[in-house]
């Protein structure tokens, strides 16, 4: 070929280029995605795991008891009907004995009969007997009018295995006997050596020649000088109490009982008494007639006793079947032969017309049975108690009313003794027709139901129902209060005083920094207040609790001077800075304009500590803690506190509508806009002073008083303190988030609101602010969020006190917080940790609930603003 | 009414006048003016007097200070920090960076359009009234009267009285900008601002507000700047070529853009550079 190369044969041939991704970026394409995909839904996961494992935790609170096993014996009892049953710890004996002293003890597994003393009655037949709530202590009144003691111990211990002794009969089940002692295998190779002995005191004599037809029987005191008392109603209807002091002589070893007794105002003629209770520091003594009426003595002063009421707990047709403690003596319980099962306290009323200023009220009304009641069995542990009728017995719970379990025991012809084993682990009925059932039960949280976690319960001792937390006590025979609403309404105080106090001053902080201040005092501004979120909370509650508390405590009314003053130095402050020369007030923007501000604050607040004594004389008269208690002054100050900001506002308002044509007029003419407008500002301070004064006066006459409602009785660490303390740790965030949603409304709307005319605040108010709002509301949120989940600030600087009061001065106890302080106390598992992982459950399903709402307000918010 | 006041006189900053004049004298009168953005002059010994009632265009490449030049008409290079200006700038008269001068007051007498459509986030309505809902007025008879006479001005009525309350934001990139030219002309004020008004729309949209501009024109005056020489040529009555901080050249539009006095000009309007 001749040709000169054409241009296109100089250049390579145009082909298509394979136009293919390459392979290592699809893959990484992919990769990410996947990454990403299931990054987002571990995370959901995650929480969704949280929430399940909380609620794996908390629900066994809600689920009642269960059996675990049941088995019946056929006892061979000599004794006919048995004065008491008793079961020993281990469920391993049980123990019958009979009014004419026998006692008859068998292997309850079993039901192999073991050889046991007697009581030795001198050939008597009790007529009365009673025994303390641990069955130990008995006491027996007999025809002639003694009274006699036994004690009955099931003697527990645990041998090793190769110290055994020999010759043992084995049972059934694997235990082993020598016909009087029961040996059970426990763990690690050892064996649990299970006995009864039993003993008896010598009869004293107690009512001449009337036989003892009821007595109740406690004892307190220590093991060396125990204090016995002991009540008694003979067949003549004289009621009797007595204490008996047994001295033992340590040279001899010999006993000696003394017995003091008081004879109590007598019963009405003809009374049939089924009953008598004694407390167990004898001060009280109740006696129960067949038909319900109890006459309760209040035996406080001995060598006065008082009949100080009667009072008829049944309805007139039902007749008393049982009638008995809780462990803790404060509850009473009663059944009748109409089913009625009710728990009565007895509490100091105003209108108690008896002798004491005591009442018995009925408090609890627990599910009644459709037959008559006929056993009752009240728990060693706790405020469980069964009750029994011909055809079942039930397991109940005084404090919670619920019924946990229901047992039918068809075959065994009646439920005349039911007991809870010691342990609450079994449920005993002996039914007099020589049958024994036994069941096995299982009822780890009998306390808790939705009504005692989320609803009013009376517990003992209260005047009426309540929400109420005390996890814990000294006392064995306490009552677990574990009421959430307290602790949520801890939280919900606790946040809404510390966004009272924050959300103000951190969006005004953040509308200032963003549309006011220059961009060079801005880029200082916004990274000094991020640095505060920086500050640990438990920091932060700490100089709460140790320092601020006690400086607010003792300059109390200079704080709330400072709530006023504050806000109108800087009022103050800005009409001054109006009234300087447009050149000066040129020269010291910036930098010097911000420090004068906080100069102004710094007065402010040194204005307020210098007033606050002459504040609180003449607003507090003289002493703001007992003002607060309402001791003395008067309501009007702390109504116009609250009412002046308010009626300054509406004044403003009002001021705006209304133009001065004259007043603009001077203005025009002196050229002195500033000096104009401060006058007319004081004008308007004064006159809504004025107002509001007047306003709070009208109120105060009316009736209106704030304390003991948002005011009160003034604790150290209180919501005041926390609020301070949760606002400084929430402040930054609301500022961060609002200050950026403001600041990321785009220039030209600035710009437009500016050219045409509006100035800097009205541009900020009705554009800038509008349209950034569901960024400003986020930010709220998200602060509301951290005040709802904060923990150490509340623990350290909120008194911890779980109380319903609004009361800015008292303190609180936040869900939070009470995890924290309590989580390291509870046994894993029981009641309390349940609870607390209850509270973590319900703590999570609020902040879930305010976010979700944020969210759906925050959209509608965005929409508006940018749909509309 | 087209006569020509002062013609081919170059004066010592080298700028040549051949302003047709209003029959009413002049708006505003600049003389020396000088704008630093920090040590860097942005506008150099800038004088000029627009007249009144009439439109004038500002032309220019990219940076060469027009924009600058109309925000200081109406103080908006206030909000820009480290900025210092020299030289006498004056609104019927009264001097607009003298001290005292009242800056929300002084916007209010000039109205302003930007490049971009910026509507408020609200309902045409709010949008429209915002100047005077800014000034206090509660009047609803007042409002709604306003409305409608803004709205008209700004031929957007018809396409708007039906939907008063709905969003601002939910009009198409034309109608938003007659609606800010509405919102301007609400408050009344003696001058329009307009920065590159059309610079973001199509030109359908851009013709209606060329046409908008000639019925404005002789109620307010009209200061626009623009990047587009035909529309310079077809809207305005004087221009004003700026070069590199500097009026090279103001005059009859006409004169302008066929026999430009100086050479830079001529270069630009026929599109050697720029």
């Amino acid at each position: 070929m001749q040709a000169p190369a054409t241009p296109k044969s100089q250049t390579a041939p145009i082909r298509p280029k394979a136009r293919v991704t390459r392979r290592s970026v699809l893959i990484a394409d992919r990769v990410a995605d996947w990454t990403i995909r299931i990054g987002g839904l571990a995370i959901i996961l995650a929480v969704f795991g949280i929430m399940i494992f909380l609620l794996q935790v908390a629900i066994p609170l809600f689920l009642g008891a269960s059996v675990t096993g049941h088995f019946q014996r056929d006892i061979a009892n000599g004794a006919g009907n048995p004065r008491f049953v008793a079961v020993d710890e281990y469920n391993t004996v049980g123990i019958l004995i009979g009014d004419d002293g026998r006692v008859s003890a068998f292997h309850l597994p079993t039901g192999a009969a073991l050889t046991v003393n007697n009581l030795d009655f001198g050939g008597g037949v009790a007529t009365a007997a009673s025994r303390t709530l641990d069955w130990r202590d008995m006491a027996f009144g007999f025809a002639d009018g003694h009274v006699r003691f036994a004690r009955l111990d099931p003697t527990a211990g645990v041998i090793a295995g190769d110290s055994l002794p020999p010759g043992l009969t084995r049972l059934a089940n694997g235990d082993s006997t020598d016909g009087k002692v029961v040996y059970a295998a426990a763990p690690g190779g050892q064996y649990r050596r299970i006995g009864v002995g039993v003993a008896t005191d010598a009869a004293q004599p107690i009512a001449e020649g009337a036989a003892i037809v009821a007595i109740d029987y406690r004892v307190g005191g220590t093991i060396e000088r125990p204090s016995r008392a002991f009540v008694t109603v003979d067949s003549k209807g004289v009621v009797r109490l007595s204490s008996a002091e047994t001295r033992m002589n340590l040279l001899t070893g010999a006993a000696r009982t003394t017995i003091t007794t008081a004879t109590l105002p007598p019963l009405p003629v003809g009374t049939q008494v089924a009953r008598v209770l004694l407390t167990a520091n004898a001060d009280q003594a109740y006696v129960a007639d067949a038909g319900g009426t109890v006459y309760r003595y209040d035996t406080r002063n001995l060598n006065a006793p008082v009949l100080a009421e009667t009072v008829d707990l049944l309805p007139r047709d039902a007749r008393l079947s049982a009638f008995g403690f809780l462990i803790g003596e404060q509850s009473l319980m009663v059944a009748g032969t109409d089913g009625t099962v009710a728990g009565y306290f007895r509490l100091q009323r105003e209108s108690a017309s008896t002798g004491d200023g005591y009442r018995l009220i009925r408090a609890h009304d627990l599910e009644p049975h459709a037959a008559a009641v006929t056993g009752f069995g009240a728990s060693q542990r706790g405020k469980m108690f069964v009750t029994g009728t011909a055809d079942g017995l039930w397991i109940r719970h005084g404090t919670s009313e619920q019924t946990l379990l229901k047992l039918s025991h068809a075959e065994s012809a009646g439920g005349r003794h039911v007991l809870l084993s010691p342990r609450d682990d079994g449920v005993f009925a002996f039914g007099g027709d020589g049958k024994v059932d036994f069941w096995r039960v299982s009822i780890p949280h009998p306390e808790t139901t939705l009504k005692t976690i989320f609803g009013q319960v009376w517990y003992e001792g209260y005047s009426e129902p309540g929400y109420t937390w005390q996890s814990s006590a000294g006392t064995d025979s306490f009552e677990a209060k574990l009421s959430l609403i307290p602790l949520i309404f801890g939280t919900i105080k606790g946040t809404v005083y510390a966004l009272l106090f924050a959300v103000p001053v951190a969006l005004l902080a953040a509308i200032y920094t963003s549309e006011f201040l220059n961009r060079r005092a801005r880029s200082v501004v916004k990274p000094a207040m991020e640095m505060m979120a920086s500050l640990p909370s438990v920091v932060l509650g700490f100089i709460a609790a140790l320092i601020l508390a006690p400086i607010v405590e003792t300059w109390i009314a200079a704080v709330i001077l400072a709530v006023v003053v504050v806000p109108l130095s800087l009022l103050v402050a800005a009409h001054l800075w109006q009234i300087l020369p447009i050149d000066w007030a040129l020269r010291l923007d910036g930098v010097p304009k911000l420090l004068m501000i906080f100069a102004t604050v710094a007065l402010g607040v040194y204005l307020a500590t210098l007033l606050g004594p002459a504040f609180e004389y003449v607003f507090f008269a003289g002493d703001f803690r007992a003002w607060v208690n309402g001791s003395t002054g008067r309501a009007t100050p702390f109504l116009f506190i609250l009412l002046f900001p308010v009626s300054f506002l509406a004044a403003q308002l009002a001021a705006e509508r209304l133009d001065l044509p004259w007043l603009r007029a001077i203005a025009d003419r002196t050229r002195k806009d500033g000096v104009v407008a401060m006058l007319r500002w004081l004008v308007l301070l004064t006159g809504s002073a004025a107002i509001a004064y007047g306003i709070a006066e009208i109120l105060a006459a009316l009736g209106a008083d704030l304390r003991g409602g948002v005011v009160g009785t003034y604790v150290q660490r209180n919501t005041l303190i926390v609020a301070f303390a949760m606002g400084f740790a929430v402040i930054p965030i609301i500022y961060t988030i609002a200050e950026d949603a403001l600041n990321s409304v785009p220039e030209h709307l600035r710009a437009a609101s500016l050219a045409c005319g509006g100035t800097p605040w009205q541009t900020a108010t009705r554009v800038i602010l509008p349209t950034a709002m569901s960024g400003v509301f986020a930010g709220i949120m998200v602060g509301m969020g951290r005040a709802v989940g904060e923990t150490m600030i509340v623990v350290m600087a909120a008194g911890n006190t779980p109380i319903l009061d609004w009361n800015v001065f008292n303190g609180l106890r936040a869900l939070s917080a009470n995890i924290a302080v309590e989580l390291p106390e509870s046994v894993k598992d029981g009641t309390l940790y349940r609870t607390l992982f209850l509270a973590a459950l319900t703590l999570f399903v609020m902040t879930f609930v305010i976010n979700t709402a944020a969210e759906m307000i925050r959209q509608r918010f965005r929409k508006r603003a940018f749909q509309l | 009414m087209a006569t020509v006041a002062r013609s081919i006189q170059p004066d010592e900053s080298g700028t040549v006048y051949h302003v047709r004049a209003g029959a009413e004298g002049t708006v505003i009168d600049v003389d020396g003016f000088n704008l630093f953005y920090g040590k860097k002059q942005a506008l150099f010994d800038i004088t000029f007097s627009v007249p009144r009632g009439l439109v004038c265009a500002l032309i220019g490449p990219s940076g060469c200070g027009k924009s600058t030049l109309l925000r200081c008409l109406n103080r908006m290079n206030d909000l820009i920090d480290d900025v210092t200006i020299n030289g006498d700038m004056r609104i019927e008269g009264h001097d607009l960076y003298g001290p005292g001068v009242d800056v929300i007051a002084l916007r209010k007498r000039m109205g302003m359009v930007f490049q971009k459509p910026n509507p408020f986030p609200m309902s045409i309505f709010e949008n429209v009234v915002y100047p005077l809902r800014i000034d206090g007025v509660r009047d609803r008879n007042v409002l709604e009267e306003t409305c409608e006479r803004a709205l008209k001005g700004a031929a957007l009525w018809d396409e708007a009285k039906d939907r008063l309350k709905e969003s601002a934001l939910g009009l198409s990139g034309g109608q938003q900008q007659r609606l800010c030219i509405a919102r301007a002309i609400a408050a009344d004020p003696e001058v329009l601002l307009m920065d590159e008004p059309c610079s973001a729309l199509d030109p359908i949209a851009t013709s209606k507000i060329e046409e908008l501009i000639d019925e404005l024109k002789g109620r307010y005056t009209i200061i626009i700047v623009t990047h587009n020489m035909q529309q310079a040529a077809r809207v305005s009555d004087n221009t004003a070529f700026m070069y590199l901080g500097r009026l090279i050249e103001f005059g009859e539009t006409e004169i302008l853009f066929t026999a430009p006095k100086v050479t830079k000009t001529l270069d630009y309007v026929t599109g050697r550079f720029g």
